[in-house]
C-alpha cells in the first residue's frame, strides 16, 4: 500500500509538472489558472510523498471520507479478479469499437454471463435477451440515440 | 397573492395539466434511473412537444419530469454506486456503502423522503422569495460568485480528508479536479490547452464520462473482487422495516435536512453555481455537523446523514433555480436555460410580468414541484422494497447489466467511442484513488466547478483589478472559507483538549 501511495504521489507530481511545463509558454490569460492550480498541486503532492517516505506509518482507521474496499478476499485472488474485470471492461469497449453498441451488447452479455459469471446457458440467454430488448426499446426506439457503426460493419459495408 | 396561489393549484389540478404532469413524471422516473441521461437532455428532447400546450400544462409536463428525474437519480446511486443523474453523485458516497451493508431499503427511504422534504422547502422558498430575491441576486457579481465557488470547494476538500495527511490529499484532489477542468479550449482567448493533438479534447472533458467512470467503475471492480451480491452475504434485511427506518431517519435529522435544503435553495438561486455544487456543499455540511473527528470518520462508510443532506439539497435547488429564472430570466442552470426556452415558446416574458400578470402560472410551478414530488415519493415507496432486493442478486449477474448502463450513459456525452475510453481511464483513476485513500469528492467538485471558477476569476480581475478582494461580501466569504479550512483542526484540537468522547450510534443522533 505504501508503495502504491508513493507511486500515486509521483503520478500527481508528473501530471502537475507536465501542466506547468505546458502552461509556461501560453498567454497570460490561458496560462494563469492552470499554473495557479498545478504549482500548489506539485507542492502538496511532494509533501505527501515526503510524508509517505519518511513520516510515521498512518494509524487513522480511514484516511478519507470516501468508499473503502472490502478486504475479505486474499490478496492474490483479489488481484486476479481486478485484472479479470478490467480486461472484461476493456474487452467491452473493444467490442463496441468493432461491432458498434447494438452488436456488442448481446455478445458481451452472453459471454460475460456464460464464461465469467458461470451462469447457466439458459439463464445467460434469458438475461441477454432481456438486456438487449431493454437497450433496443429504450435507447434505440424511445430515446432514438444514434450509435456509431462498428469498424467491422464499416469494413464490410453493412 | 393568496388568490393567485389557489388559482395556481387549480391550474395544475385541471385534468389535462395533471395528466401531462403524470406523463412527464413517468418519463422523468425512467430518465432518472438511466445513468448519464440527465434531466436537462430530456427537457431539451421534450421541448418541441409543448408547442400546443397552455403555459400551465407545459410547465406541469416539463417540471413534473425534471423534478422526478432529480428524485429517482438517487436510486441507482444507492443501489449500484452509479450516479443516476450527472449531478447526483454525492449520494453515492454514503448511500452505496449502506446498500453494501444490506441497508439499501433504509438508504433509499431516507434519500426519497429527504428529497421530498427538500422539494417542498424549495417550493416554499420559491413562493416566498420571489418578491424579495432581487437585491440578493444583484448583490452577487463575479467576485462574489468566484468566492462562493471557492467556499464550496473548500468545504468538501477540508472535510473529506481525515488527519493532516488526509487534508493534504483532499486539497490535492480538489486541485487535480480543477486542473482536469482546464483541458480544452480556453473561454477567454480561445487557445487550446492540454488537447494532446486530439480533437475530442477541444471541448474539454465532459462531466458524464468522468463522473460515471470515477464512481461506477471502482464499485464494479469491488463487486467483482468480493464475488458476492452487492449486499454481500448478509441475510436480507427486513426491507419494509428498512424503508420505514429511512423515513424515520429523515425526521430524526430534520434540522440537518432543513439546513441542507436551505443550502440547496441558496446555491440554486445563484445563477451558474449549478446543482452539483448544492449537493456537495450539503454533503460537506452534513460531514461538518459531525460532533467530532471520530463521528466524522463514519462518513463515506455508510452514514445516513451523508444520504439525507445531498438528497434534500438536490431537490430544494430546483425551487431555488426557478427563482432567478422566473424573476429575471436569468437561468440558474442548464435545465433552467432550457425551461427559459419553454417560456419563450409560451409567449411569456420572465420578469415583472411573471410576478404580476402571470402570478398564477408562477405559482402553478410551485405546486407542480410539490405535487410531482409527493406522488413520485409515494409511488417509489411502493416499489422500493422490490428495488432494494436487487442488492441481493449475485454480483456476477448484475455486473454486465450495470456496465451496459454505465457505458451507454457515458456514450450520451458526445456519441463517440472516446467517451468510453475516458470513462475507463477515469474509472482506473477512481479505483486507485479509493484503493490508496485519496478522496474522490474533492476531485469531482473541482472538476465541476473548474470552468466557472476560472471564468469568474477572469471577469473579476478584468473588471476590478484586485480591488474586488475588498468587496464586503467577498471578505465575508474569504473569512468563511478560512474558517471552513480551519474547522477540522479546531475540532480535533477541542476533542484532544476534552479527551476521548463516547460516540453514540449515528441512527440515534439528532443532527
Amino acid at each position: 500500500m505504501r508503495k502504491g501511495r508513493i507511486l500515486f504521489s509521483l503520478f500527481l507530481i508528473a501530471v502537475a509538472a507536465y501542466a506547468v511545463r505546458s502552461a509556461w509558454g501560453w498567454t497570460f490569460k490561458a496560462g494563469l489558472f492552470p499554473l495557479a492550480v498545478s504549482i500548489p498541486l506539485i507542492v502538496l503532492a511532494a509533501a505527501q510523498l515526503l510524508l509517505d517516505l519518511f513520516g510515521k506509518t498512518e494509524t487513522a482507521t480511514g484516511p478519507s471520507v470516501d468508499l473503502e474496499f472490502g478486504a475479505d478476499v486474499p490478496l492474490e485472488i483479489a488481484r486476479r479478479r481486478v485484472t479479470n474485470v478490467l480486461l472484461w471492461i476493456g474487452g467491452f469497449i473493444l467490442l463496441v469499437f468493432l461491432l458498434g453498441f447494438p452488436g456488442a451488447v448481446p455478445v458481451f452479455m452472453l459471454s460475460y454471463l456464460g464464461l465469467q459469471s458461470r451462469a447457466g446457458w439458459w439463464q445467460s440467454i434469458g438475461i441477454t435477451v432481456a438486456a438487449w430488448g431493454f437497450f433496443y426499446i429504450v435507447f434505440q426506439r424511445v430515446i432514438r440515440m444514434q450509435f456509431e457503426a462498428g469498424l467491422l460493419q464499416s469494413w464490410l459495408g453493412l | 397573492m393568496f388568490e393567485a396561489l389557489i388559482d395556481g393549484l387549480f391550474l395544475v389540478l385541471q385534468w389535462k395539466a395533471f395528466t401531462l404532469m403524470l406523463v412527464g413524471m413517468g418519463l422523468g422516473f425512467m430518465v432518472g434511473l438511466l445513468p448519464g441521461i440527465g434531466g436537462p437532455a430530456t427537457l431539451a428532447l421534450m421541448l418541441p412537444f409543448v408547442f400546443k400546450m397552455s403555459p400551465a400544462e407545459a410547465f406541469a409536463f416539463l417540471l413534473g419530469m425534471h423534478a422526478v428525474a432529480a428524485t429517482t437519480g438517487d436510486i441507482t446511486s444507492v443501489l449500484f454506486g452509479v450516479p443516476g443523474e450527472g449531478l447526483s453523485a454525492a449520494v453515492v458516497v454514503d448511500g452505496h456503502p449502506m446498500a453494501k451493508r444490506g441497508e439499501a431499503g433504509r438508504a433509499l427511504g431516507a434519500a426519497l423522503m429527504s428529497s421530498l422534504l427538500g422539494a417542498v422547502i424549495g417550493a416554499v422558498a420559491l413562493a416566498l422569495a420571489i418578491p424579495i430575491v432581487r437585491p440578493l441576486v444583484l448583490t452577487f457579481g463575479s467576485p462574489e460568485l468566484f468566492m462562493l465557488s471557492v467556499l464550496g470547494i473548500s468545504c468538501i476538500t477540508s472535510l473529506s480528508g481525515l488527519g493532516a495527511r488526509g487534508q493534504i490529499r483532499g486539497f490535492s484532489m480538489g486541485l487535480l479536479g480543477l486542473l482536469f477542468s482546464t483541458i480544452g479550449q480556453e473561454r477567454q482567448a480561445g487557445s487550446l490547452r492540454f488537447d494532446m493533438g486530439l480533437m475530442y479534447l477541444w471541448d474539454g472533458l465532459d462531466l458524464v464520462p468522468v463522473l460515471v467512470g470515477i464512481f461506477a467503475i471502482p464499485e464494479i471492480v469491488d463487486l467483482a473482487v468480493r464475488g458476492t451480491a452487492i449486499a454481500g452475504e448478509r441475510p436480507p434485511e427486513e426491507l419494509q422495516h428498512g424503508v420505514l427506518e429511512g423515513i424515520k431517519d429523515t425526521f430524526r435529522h430534520f434540522w440537518l435536512v432543513f439546513r441542507c435544503s436551505i443550502i440547496g435553495v441558496f446555491v440554486g438561486i445563484m445563477p451558474g453555481a449549478g446543482g452539483g455544487v448544492a449537493q456537495w456543499m450539503a454533503y460537506a455540511h452534513s460531514v461538518q455537523s459531525a460532533r467530532d473527528a471520530t463521528d466524522r470518520e463514519r462518513f463515506g462508510k455508510g452514514d445516513i446523514r451523508g444520504v439525507l443532506g445531498p438528497g434534500a439539497a438536490n431537490n430544494s435547488k430546483e425551487g431555488g433555480e426557478l427563482i432567478p429564472t422566473v424573476a429575471f430570466g436569468v437561468p440558474g442552470s442548464g435545465a433552467m436555460a432550457i425551461l427559459l426556452g419553454a417560456f419563450m415558446i409560451m409567449g411569456l416574458l420572465p420578469g415583472p410580468d411573471m410576478l404580476t400578470k402571470h402570478l398564477a402560472v408562477t405559482y402553478s410551478m410551485v405546486w407542480t414541484l410539490v405535487i410531482a414530488n409527493v406522488i413520485a415519493v409515494i409511488l417509489c415507496l411502493f416499489v422500493l422494497n422490490q428495488l432494494a432486493k436487487v442488492t441481493y442478486i449475485n454480483g456476477g449477474l448484475i455486473i454486465p447489466i450495470v456496465l451496459l448502463l454505465v457505458f451507454v450513459g457515458s456514450y450520451t456525452a458526445n456519441g463517440q467511442i472516446a467517451d468510453l475510453i475516458v470513462t475507463f481511464l477515469f474509472g482506473l483513476l477512481g479505483y486507485f484513488m479509493v484503493l490508496l485513500g485519496w478522496p474522490r469528492p474533492p476531485f469531482v467538485l473541482g472538476f465541476v466547478l473548474g470552468k466557472l471558477i476560472e471564468t469568474y476569476l477572469f471577469i473579476s480581475v478584468s473588471r476590478y483589478g484586485f480591488s474586488w478582494l475588498a468587496h464586503p461580501i467577498v471578505i465575508l466569504l474569504i473569512m468563511l472559507t478560512a474558517l471552513v479550512i480551519a474547522y477540522p483542526f479546531i475540532q480535533e484540537y477541542r476533542q484532544r483538549a476534552r479527551g476521548p468522547v463516547h460516540v453514540r450510534e449515528p441512527q440515534s443522533n439528532d443532527a
